[in-house]
């Protein structure tokens, strides 16, 4: 089995667009493919009905009483090995695992799988690199906003988060695959935040979920049928919190 | 950062306090006093595991809970796996603490099942080269009215209808849309690749949908 494999099978590019692991222009690639498509199309309805079903639905269940109280006293009778333990098993365990599946899937490699980000990355790094890291230079967002409507069908949401410590200083075109993608940029310190806005057909959200490409943070996440990716070198928790001020912000602040 | 380099991070700091052991030892002759030492490493550890793996003891409990299909037998499973988690600790050095905890579970329930139950360990192999070659899109007539059925579907029928799924598709399901994690942390939890994770989503997702879709309870 080859790498086309995932390509060949476009279900399963259905299914990594709706757990939001796809970058903007292959989200958008698969929306057209899923509106040219009908039988992609019923896929993609079904998988957003039952992921709606497990997360409105589904009990969770809590730990019994007295599970951490039993643990932390069989903890507190005892010392950590020095010599780490989990490792080995768990390398023992992944090599099983591929033994085990023989060569369906070992040939993948996750790069191919893995889209989401590379070009997020590579356009703020781009970016940091260039005379001007913002193509309009404002904090305002009454001259951004339209500056977007000049330029693309539709202007993504602006809101300055100056009084948070989270200045806006203005926004750009990225230009991911073959798509325009608006950014706002917005400052933090000494450091960038680059954010990105991508409308999308369909509106479930998704939680913030963080991965670290090339030393960036990266949080993406989709509110209200946008795409959005948070990009930057500054730390987690300070990335956190800009997301958080960014979702929770109306513009008339 | 990639996979590799975060577990060379891990590796190194392993590293670096195995060696940090080794001069402390050498500085506490008496015994005496080594018990005293050990007892404050043990205090320091404590606080570790109270921060890294106590937070993640409910997304751990549900996890076993869905890997080995019983309340009695999820606790042991995390009980034991919380064990582990302490006696490792000191490995554990940065990178997700609840993909780090998840992982430990995963394994811990596998050895459980694998001892108690062998039989539920179905060779899934067989199973996605089937369905690989059936992978045919389905009707999309059918869709409107199996959306429908989905919609309606009520906790009871939505458990079984996980509860039978074989393991592996059914672990990856719950770490995606019950737990949250992404492609690349279930990939890291369950020692497969990313593409394996998709297609066992994909098919998992398949089987849910086929279920309880279907107009027979």
């Amino acid at each position: 089995m080859t790498h086309s494999m995932i390509s060949e099978d476009p279900r399963l590019l259905v299914h990594a667009y709706f757990d939001g692991e796809l970058d903007p222009a292959n989200a958008l690639a698969v929306e057209k493919r899923m509106a040219a498509d009908p039988a992609l199309a019923a896929e993609a309805e079904r998988v957003e009905a039952l992921q709606r079903l497990l997360r409105e639905r589904l009990p969770r269940e809590a730990p019994p009483l007295g599970l951490r109280g039993r643990i932390e006293a069989s903890v507190a009778m005892r010392r950590p090995r020095a010599q780490p333990s989990w490792r080995a098993l768990a390398a023992s365990i992944a090599v099983t695992a591929m033994l085990a599946s023989g060569s369906t899937w070992v040939a993948l490699a996750p790069e191919r799988a893995d889209t989401a980000g590379n070009g997020v990355v590579a356009a703020h790094i781009r970016s940091l690199m260039a005379p001007q890291p913002i193509d309009v230079a404002s904090s305002d967002r009454h001259t951004i906003k339209p500056w977007f409507n000049g330029r693309i069908p539709e202007a993504p949401r602006v809101i300055d988060l100056a009084n948070e410590d989270f200045p806006l200083v203005g926004g750009r075109l990225d230009v991911i695959g073959q798509t325009p993608v608006p950014t706002l940029v917005y400052r933090y310190r000494q450091h960038l935040i680059s954010l990105m806005a991508v409308p999308a057909s369909y509106r479930a959200n998704s939680a913030p979920a963080l991965r670290t490409v090339g030393g960036y943070n990266m949080l993406r996440w989709t509110d209200e049928g946008v795409f959005y990716w948070a990009i930057s070198d500054i730390g987690t928790a300070d990335l956190d919190k800009f997301v958080q001020l960014f979702r929770t912000s109306s513009p008339d602040q | 950062m990639t996979i590799a380099s975060i577990q060379t991070d891990r590796a190194a700091s392993a590293k670096k306090e195995r060696s940090g052991d080794h001069l402390r030892i050498i500085s506490n002759q008496t015994p005496r006093q080594d018990d005293h030492k050990d007892m404050m490493g043990g205090e320091d550890d404590n606080a570790r595991f109270a921060n890294v793996v106590l937070p993640h003891l409910g997304d751990a409990y549900a996890l076993a809970r869905w890997i080995t299909g019983n309340r009695a037998d999820a606790e042991d499973v995390v009980q034991d796996a919380c064990l582990r988690a302490f006696r490792a600790i000191r490995s554990f050095a940065n990178g997700s603490a609840r993909a780090w905890v998840l992982t430990i579970v995963r394994n811990t329930a596998y050895t459980w099942i694998s001892k108690n139950r062998p039989a539920a360990l179905v060779v899934v192999d067989d199973l996605e080269a089937v369905e690989t070659a059936q992978a045919i899109p389905g009707d999309p007539n059918a869709a409107t009215s199996e959306t429908a059925l989905i919609a309606q579907a009520d906790a009871a029928r939505l458990t079984a209808a996980i509860s039978a799924l074989p393991i592996p598709f059914r672990e990856t399901l719950i770490l995606r849309d019950v737990q949250g994690l992404d492609y690349r942390e279930i990939a890291e939890v369950t020692g497969v690749p990313i593409g394996t994770v998709m297609s066992r989503l994909a098919r998992g997702r398949s089987r849910l949908i086929a279920t309880i879709g279907s107009k027979e309870p």
